[in-house]
C-alpha cells in the first residue's frame, strides 16, 4: 500500500514567522505520507512542529514550496488544544459534516458511529464545554474522523491527559486508525508517544529537518548529537577512532581516557561523537579486581522513579548515563559509591561525525 | 386625566418603536461586519479604531444631535435631502448612536474567541456564510448584550431625536419628546403616563432579552 503517489507531499517548504533577527524559519524540502503509514514529527517547543502540520492542512500560506494533496484526499487537523463549540456534543461532532453539505438523517448517523469509535455516544446529548480534558480529546478525535479523512493530522493529541488516559486513548487512536486505514502524521515533543503510534519518526530540531527514518534507524542511529539528545541517546561522547578500517571492530578512545570498541566505521583519526543508549549500558556487581572488558566502574548517583531507576556512572573519568529496572537485582541494591562491572555490545555503539 | 388622548399616545409608541427598530436593525447591519473585522484582524492602525468605536460608545447623544442637524439642516451640506425634522433624519441619529455600542461589544465579544479560533473553523471545513453563521453562533451573548445595550440606549434618548426630529405632533413625536415636551407645559399627568407606557416598552424589550441571555446560557 505504500507505493504509487503520497497521499500529502510537502516539497520545498520555505514558512518565515517575524522579521529580522529573531524571524523564526522552518525549512523542509521534502516529506511524504503515503496511505496506511503513520509519521511523528518529534521535536521541542519552538522546533516548528505546529507550524509544519498546519501548513501540512493548507492553512497557512508558504513563503515557498508548496503542499501537494492528492486528488479527493480529505485532511482532517486536530489541534492541541481543540476549539469545543457552544452546544451538544453530537452538535460539535456534526459540524465537519454540515460545512460538506449533508443532510441532517446523514449527519447524525455518522456523528454517532464516530462518537461509538471514541466510547462517548453516552456523551453526545451532554454540553460539549462540560466535558473533562479526556473527553474533550475524544471529542475531537471523533469530530476529526467523522469525515472518513484519508490523512490525519494529529498535535499532540495526548497533551495534558494522565498516564491512564494517555494510554486508553492511545489505544482507541490505534484501533480506529488501523480500522479505517488512515495515514497519520503526528506532532509531539514525547519520544514515547512517537514510538507508540509511528512507524516513521521526523526530527524536527529549530525549524529544519534534523532526520527522517523509521524507528529503529531515528533510535539506533541518530544523526547528530543534538537528534540523539532529542530520542533520548543520552550518552553523547567525544573522541578519536584509534584504529579501524579493514577486518574487526572500529576502536575509539574517549575524551578523558578509555577505549570502546564499535562495529561502526570510521576513518583513523577522525574526531567523532560516541553516541550509546543508556539501555545498552550494561551493568553487573564487581567483586573482587577480576578483569573485564570495559573495565569498570563507580556509581555517582543513582535516582529511582519507582520503574526505572536512572544510574550515573563514573567510568575512568567519563560519565555515563544507564536505566535499570527499579526494585530488581541491582536496580534495588545499587547505592552510591559501588563498584560495577561494565559492558556495552560493539553493535550498540553508534558513531556520529565530530567536527 | 380627563381626555387624555390615548390614540394620539398609541401613535407615539408605535412611532418610538418604529424609529428606534429600524435604527437598530441598520446599526447592527453597519455595525456587526465592522466589529467582526476589528476583532478579527491585526493591522497597523487597528487600536486607533477601537480607541474610535469605544469613545464612541460614551458619545453624548446630545452632541450627536447637534452633528446630524448641522448636517441635515436646510443650510447644511445634506439639506437638499430634505431629511429633517422626519423619522428618517431621527433613525439617522439613533443610527450614530446605536452603531460604535454594536462595534464596541462585537469587538470585544470577537477578540474574547480563543487565538487559533478561525483556524480551527477553517480547518473544520467551514467556510464562507457557514463559517460565519458558527462565528455568530459562538458570540450571541455578546451579540444580544449589544443588542440590549443599543436599544436601551437609543429608546432612553431625548435630546438628538429632538434635535433632528423637532417633536412635531403627529410626524416626530416620540414618547420620551412627549415626556420632555408634557413637563414643560406643566401636564405632569400626562408626562407620568407617556413615561410609564416608555418604562413598560423599555422592560418589555430588554426585559426579554435578558431572559433569552439567560436560558442560553445553560
Amino acid at each position: 500500500m505504500s507505493e504509487g503517489a503520497p497521499l500529502l507531499a510537502v516539497r520545498g517548504l520555505e514558512l518565515v514567522y517575524g522579521a529580522g533577527p529573531d524571524a523564526f524559519r522552518l525549512s523542509i524540502p521534502s516529506l511524504e505520507l503515503r496511505a496506511q503509514q503513520a509519521l511523528a514529527v518529534l521535536g521541542p517547543n519552538g522546533a516548528g512542529k505546529t507550524t509544519l502540520l498546519r501548513a501540512m492542512a493548507g492553512l497557512l500560506e508558504p513563503r515557498a514550496g508548496q503542499v501537494v494533496r492528492g486528488a479527493d484526499r480529505d485532511v482532517a487537523l486536530v489541534f492541541q488544544r481543540p476549539l469545543v463549540f457552544r452546544g451538544s456534543v453530537a452538535y460539535n461532532v456534526e459540524l465537519p459534516l454540515w460545512a460538506r453539505g449533508l443532510s441532517g438523517s446523514r449527519r447524525s448517523e455518522r456523528a454517532h458511529a464516530s462518537l461509538q469509535a471514541f466510547g462517548i455516544a453516552h456523551l453526545a446529548r451532554r454540553n460539549a464545554t462540560t466535558l473533562s480534558g479526556g473527553e474533550l480529546r475524544r471529542l475531537a478525535l471523533a469530530r476529526a474522523f467523522v469525515t472518513r479523512p484519508d490523512v490525519l493530522l494529529l498535535d499532540e493529541p495526548f497533551d495534558d491527559l494522565d498516564a491512564a488516559g494517555r494510554e486508553s486513548l492511545s489505544l482507541d487512536l490505534r484501533r480506529v486508525v488501523d480500522e479505517q486505514g488512515v495515514a497519520v502524521a503526528m506532532v509531539t515533543h514525547d519520544l514515547r508517544q512517537a514510538l507508540l503510534l509511528a512507524d516513521r519518526i521526523a526530527v524536527l530540531l529549530g525549524g529544519r529537518m534534523a532526520q527522517l527514518g523509521s524507528r529503529d534507524e531515528i533510535l539506533r542511529e541518530p544523526a547528530d548529537p543534538a537528534v540523539a539528545g532529542v530520542v533520548g541517546m543520552t550518552n553523547v561522547l567525544p573522541g578519536v577512532v584509534r584504529s579501524g578500517g579493514a577486518a574487526g571492530l572500529t576502536r575509539v578512545r574517549l575524551e578523558g581516557g578509555p577505549e570502546i570498541a564499535c562495529t561502526a566505521r570510521a576513518a583513523l583519526e577522525a574526531p567523532v561523537w560516541v553516541g550509546v543508549r543508556p539501555e545498552n549500558v550494561k551493568l553487573q556487581a564487581a567483586h573482587g579486581d577480576e578483569e573485564t572488558r570495559l573495565g569498570r566502574a563507580v556509581v555517582t548517583r543513582i535516582l529511582s522513579d519507582g520503574i526505572l531507576a536512572n544510574a550515573l556512572l563514573d567510568w575512568d573519568g567519563v560519565e555515563l548515563r544507564t536505566h535499570l529496572v527499579a526494585g530488581r537485582g541491582l536496580g534495588h541494591t545499587l547505592k552510591r559509591g559501588d563498584p560495577v562491572r561494565l559492558s556495552i555490545r560493539p553493535e550498540d555503539v553508534h558513531l556520529m561525525p565530530r567536527t | 386625566m380627563t381626555g387624555f388622548p390615548w390614540g394620539a399616545v398609541f401613535e407615539v409608541a408605535l412611532r418610538t418603536l418604529a424609529v428606534c427598530g429600524s435604527a437598530l436593525i441598520i446599526a447592527l447591519v453597519l455595525g456587526l461586519p465592522v466589529g467582526i473585522w476589528l476583532g478579527r484582524r491585526r493591522f497597523p492602525g487597528r487600536s486607533l479604531l477601537v480607541a474610535i468605536a469605544n469613545t464612541g460608545m460614551g458619545l453624548p447623544p446630545v452632541v450627536v444631535g447637534l452633528g446630524v442637524f448641522l448636517l441635515l439642516a436646510r443650510s447644511g451640506p445634506l439639506g437638499p435631502w430634505r431629511l429633517i425634522f422626519t423619522p428618517e433624519a431621527m433613525v439617522v441619529a439613533q443610527v450614530v448612536i446605536a452603531w460604535p455600542l454594536i462595534v464596541g461589544i462585537t469587538l470585544a465579544a470577537v477578540g474574547a474567541l480563543p487565538a487559533d479560533f478561525h483556524l480551527q473553523v477553517r480547518a473544520l471545513g467551514l467556510r464562507g456564510s457557514r463559517a460565519l453563521w458558527v462565528l455568530l453562533r459562538e458570540i450571541r451573548m455578546g451579540l444580544l448584550a449589544a443588542v440590549i445595550v443599543a436599544l436601551g440606549g437609543i429608546l432612553s434618548e431625548v435630546g438628538a431625536v429632538w434635535m433632528v426630529g423637532g417633536n412635531i405632533e403627529g410626524q416626530t413625536r416620540v414618547l420620551t419628546t412627549g415626556v420632555m415636551m408634557y413637563v414643560q407645559m406643566g401636564r405632569y399627568e400626562d408626562a407620568i403616563a407617556l413615561a410609564a407606557i416608555l418604562m413598560g416598552l423599555t422592560f418589555v424589550l430588554t426585559g426579554s432579552l435578558t431572559a433569552i441571555q439567560q436560558t442560553r446560557r445553560a
